[in-house]
């Protein structure tokens, strides 16, 4: 490990929904352009850590500090704009708005200010905005798409418009919740294609996902939960020799190391 | 004076309940606000008016406005709320209040926009107790509105009605895992609420002898107001908000008259909404994010 | 133009504004059952100035729409933090102490209505009515207008992106009210005579209904709705409530059949690939 100080570190963090704790005392750093993963069985609490680092759910203890600064109480709309941006397990792109339109709505984390709504996106072709996005999309070879509406489009290519959302805001901590669930193996290829490029641009990610292959060619490191504890900090290699995260998962339904399937 | 006034409010408070207790337990069980009462509650006023100038008896115009009023929610149900089950949240909202729009211009059409006299078939229906002077027909109408509200509520506990009633109320798609036929029970929530507007048009046209095809728009929506002051989705919060509502209006049009009436009774609405938006006595959540 | 073709161009013009008050909000996810209230404000408020102070109709009714946005971005900040049903019945409660209030202040007549003095032309309501359709349908051409059916479409999801949830439904009312009060307004200084009994919860659910009739997934809904309501009935020339049967029956045609309004993104957009062959270059290549 170098000396460099971590981007995310959540500091004894834990909530309860109706007196069930669903994260418990959880603590964790991830270093700046690192690729790490949150793995556990069903109901860990894996997306809960996620709704707790966007400020989807408040905590009930504990920090949450970005780059050295606490940003516990930081509200949800503001945290984008610090630099943590987020895909959804279900997609949750804007049904009624263009492909274009969704990924220019990925701007806002810079752009939600009473001038900004002014901007021309939609009234001239070659607004800079409109044009970025665009060019985004291009980038990631949806460029056909950006004019349909989203709702009709396959799973797939839903999957990789939100992450192109999510890159608009030019996050510095990207998380993604099961990004390669539901996909087939060219697409997972794709998206990891794309995942590392994004990487490669200095950006963390970290990663909820059940494809222990993807996990083991992508992520340097692993926090593996349960029943919302951290029970494992490690490569993804000696995760799956752990025997505390093998009798995890044994308790649950899931097979460790097998690929998920959709 | 006050005690006579304290009476009419009661009487007039009678009215304001049935009607918000069709619109509470459409709200409390559908979670649907159902526009069309209003409609349905004028509709059944002007029928009564109707059918006793032509001199069907009072009996026989019970039981058919009472028909009537089920028969038209029923209408609202089949064409509105079924249809629009997997529609965006408002569109049931938006489809009754068309159904109160064409209630309220058939009726145009069909009687004009006057204000009707009833004649009653009984003479002098007063009576004095106390130097208090009481309609009979007064009575006989609080005491029927405590009394439906009474089995309706002994209805929601005791049958099976009730127990499929109550778990639509919790969550309409577990209530179909759970063997609850939602498809028969939806319905007879409408015929339910129908016949209470029914019952408040009825009460409300021999109590005061006078109808308009615009007594859904003045009346009936005051029973929002006691609806929701009793708390939404609470039967006996919409009966004590309606006579709350009715005291309080009767109150005031003889200290402030009757113009400022509707800013007291809509103002209080927002407040409540505002400041507590449960009610007095407190009724289900409804869709507060 | 004959006196009776003027008449319908000025209800159109006047019901297409009216539209568009009642659409800015539900653009952002929003029931409005309080908008002839805001009608009501700016016909009333415009009146007054153009009565007591002598102002020029227009003058009026632009500081009638001003005022009136004013009092609308005061009440939104209670009215928005409720939800659904509970937003329905607040706006509805609004628009009845509105009506009422007006009934009751005698320095605008009270129940017997209020003449106005000065007279606007129809070529002028016209005018007005353009100007608004063109601001409107631009300014849902900005980031503002994908920010609000992105609000509509998921409220989480928009917070998550960076996006004020509160404020954009804030702006949306608080616009959308000044649009309608700028209606009310041109009503007054053309009719030359205003009652507040005709701003009730009647008028309210007509302009709601169009709305939604059209369509509140695009911008371009709002003008069929309004043309739909006013030139249909005239096409039929019956009895004022046979208009409204129909108009109801319309509504609740399209409630079972086509919940989404009359218009919709995809149909416009079917629309526009018939009239533009070629699409746009993609990915800006």
């Amino acid at each position: 490990m170098t000396m460099a100080s971590p981007i995310l570190e959540l500091e004894g963090v834990s909530k309860n929904f109706g007196g069930l704790k669903v994260i418990d005392n959880l603590s964790f750093k991830v270093m700046p352009a690192e690729r790490v993963a949150l793995i556990g069985p069903n109901g860990a609490g894996k997306t809960t850590a996620f709704n707790l680092i966007t400020d989807l759910y408040r905590v009930d203890s504990g920090r949450i500090v970005l780059d050295g600064r606490d940003i516990t109480t930081v509200p949800s709309r503001k945290r984008i704009g610090l630099g943590i941006a987020r895909s959804f397990q279900n997609i949750r792109l804007m049904p009624h708005l263009t492909v274009l339109e969704n990924v220019m709505i990925g701007q806002s984390a810079h752009n939600a200010s009473a001038l900004a709504m002014f901007q021309p996106v939609n009234l001239f072709p070659g607004n800079r905005w409109r044009v970025h996005a665009r060019e985004a999309l291009g980038a990631a070879g949806l460029g056909q798409y950006a004019l349909e509406t989203t709702g009709a489009l396959p799973y797939g290519i839903q999957k990789r418009i939100e992450l192109v959302r999510a890159l608009l805001s030019e996050p510095r901590i990207l998380l993604l919740d099961e990004p390669a669930a539901g996909l087939n193996p060219s697409e997972t290829e794709e998206l990891r294609q794309q995942l590392n490029e994004t990487s490669r641009r200095g950006v963390t990610l970290i990663v909820v996902e059940h494809d222990m292959h993807f996990i083991g060619a992508f992520c340097q490191r692993v926090v593996v939960l349960n029943f919302g504890c951290k029970i494992a900090e490690c490569s993804p290699h000696e995760a799956q020799a752990d025997p505390l995260v093998r009798e995890a998962y044994l308790g649950s339904d899931e097979e460790l190391g097998q690929t998920h399937a959709a | 004076m006050f005690g006579q006034q304290v009476v009419n409010g009661l009487m007039l408070g009678s009215v304001y309940a049935l009607v918000a207790v069709a619109f509470t337990f459409t709200i409390g069980i559908l979670n649907f606000l159902n526009f069309s009462i209003p409609g349905i509650f004028m509709v059944t006023g002007m029928a009564t008016w109707a059918m006793l100038k032509a001199g069907v008896a009072l009996p026989i115009v019970v039981v058919l406005g009472l028909a009537l009023g089920a028969a038209l929610s029923f209408l609202v149900e089949r064409f509105i709320f079924r249809a629009s089950t997997h529609s965006d949240h408002y569109v049931p909202l938006v489809g009754s209040m068309a159904f109160l729009i064409l209630f309220e211009n058939l009726v145009l059409i069909r009687w004009g926009s006057d204000l009707q006299r009833l004649e009653l078939p009984f003479a002098d229906t007063s009576m004095r107790i106390a130097g208090l002077v009481i309609g009979i027909p007064q009575v006989i109408g609080l005491l029927l509105a405590v009394g439906a509200v009474w089995a309706l509520a002994a209805i929601m506990r005791r049958t099976r009605l009730g127990r499929g009633l109550r778990t639509i109320a919790e969550n309409p798609e577990t209530a179909t895992l759970l063997g609850v036929r939602v498809g028969r029970v939806v319905p007879t929530v409408f015929i339910i609420g129908g016949v209470f507007t029914a019952l408040a048009g009825l009460l409300f046209a021999v109590n005061y002898q006078q109808v308009s095809p615009f007594m859904g728009e003045e009346v009936a929506l005051k029973g929002i107001s006691a609806m929701v002051i009793g708390g939404m989705g609470n039967i006996w919060g919409a009966i004590l908000g309606g006579l709350v509502i009715g005291v309080v209006e009767t109150a005031a049009i003889t200290w402030f008259g009757a113009r400022a009436v509707d800013i007291g009774v809509y103002g209080l609405l927002l407040l409540i909404l505002f400041f507590r938006p449960t009610g007095l006595l407190g009724g289900h959540a409804g869709e507060r994010a | 133009m004959t006196g009776y073709l003027e008449g319908v161009f000025v209800l159109l013009a006047i019901n297409i504004i009216l539209a568009y008050g009642a659409f800015l909000p539900m653009a952002a996810g929003q029931l409005n059952l309080g908008v002839a209230g805001f009608v009501a404000m700016g016909a009333y408020i415009a009146a007054y100035l153009s009565n007591e102070y002598a102002w020029t109709p227009l003058a009026a009714a632009l500081a009638a729409s001003i005022a009136t946005a004013a009092i609308a971005f005061v009440v939104a900040f209670p009215i928005l933090r409720t939800r659904g049903i509970y937003l329905a019945l607040a706006t509805f409660a609004l628009g009845q102490v509105v009506q009422a209030t007006i009934l009751n202040l005698n320095v605008v007549g009270g129940a017997s209505g209020y003449p106005v003095s000065t007279f606007l032309g129809g070529g002028m309501v016209g005018a007005v009515a353009l100007a608004v359709v063109i601001v409107v349908i631009a300014l849902f051409h900005t980031r503002l207008g994908i920010s609000l059916t992105a609000v509509s479409d998921d409220e989480i999801a928009a917070d998550m992106m960076g996006l004020s949830v509160r404020w954009l439904q804030t702006v949306a009312f608080t616009l959308g009210s000044a649009v309608a009060a700028l209606g009310g307004a041109l009503y007054a200084h053309h009719f030359s005579f205003v009652e507040a009994q005709n701003f009730g919860i009647m008028a309210s659910l007509y302009i709601v209904l169009y709305v939604l009739l059209g369509g509140t997934q695009t911008v371009w809904g709002p003008i069929l709705g309004a043309a739909v309501f006013t030139l249909l009935p005239e096409l039929l020339r019956g009895s004022a409530s046979w208009r409204y049967v129909i108009f109801a029956c319309l509504i609740i045609a399209v409630m079972v059949f086509r919940p989404q309004g009359v218009v919709t993104t995809g149909m416009l957009r079917r629309l526009l690939d018939v009239c533009r062959p070629r699409a746009l270059p993609q990915g800006g290549k």
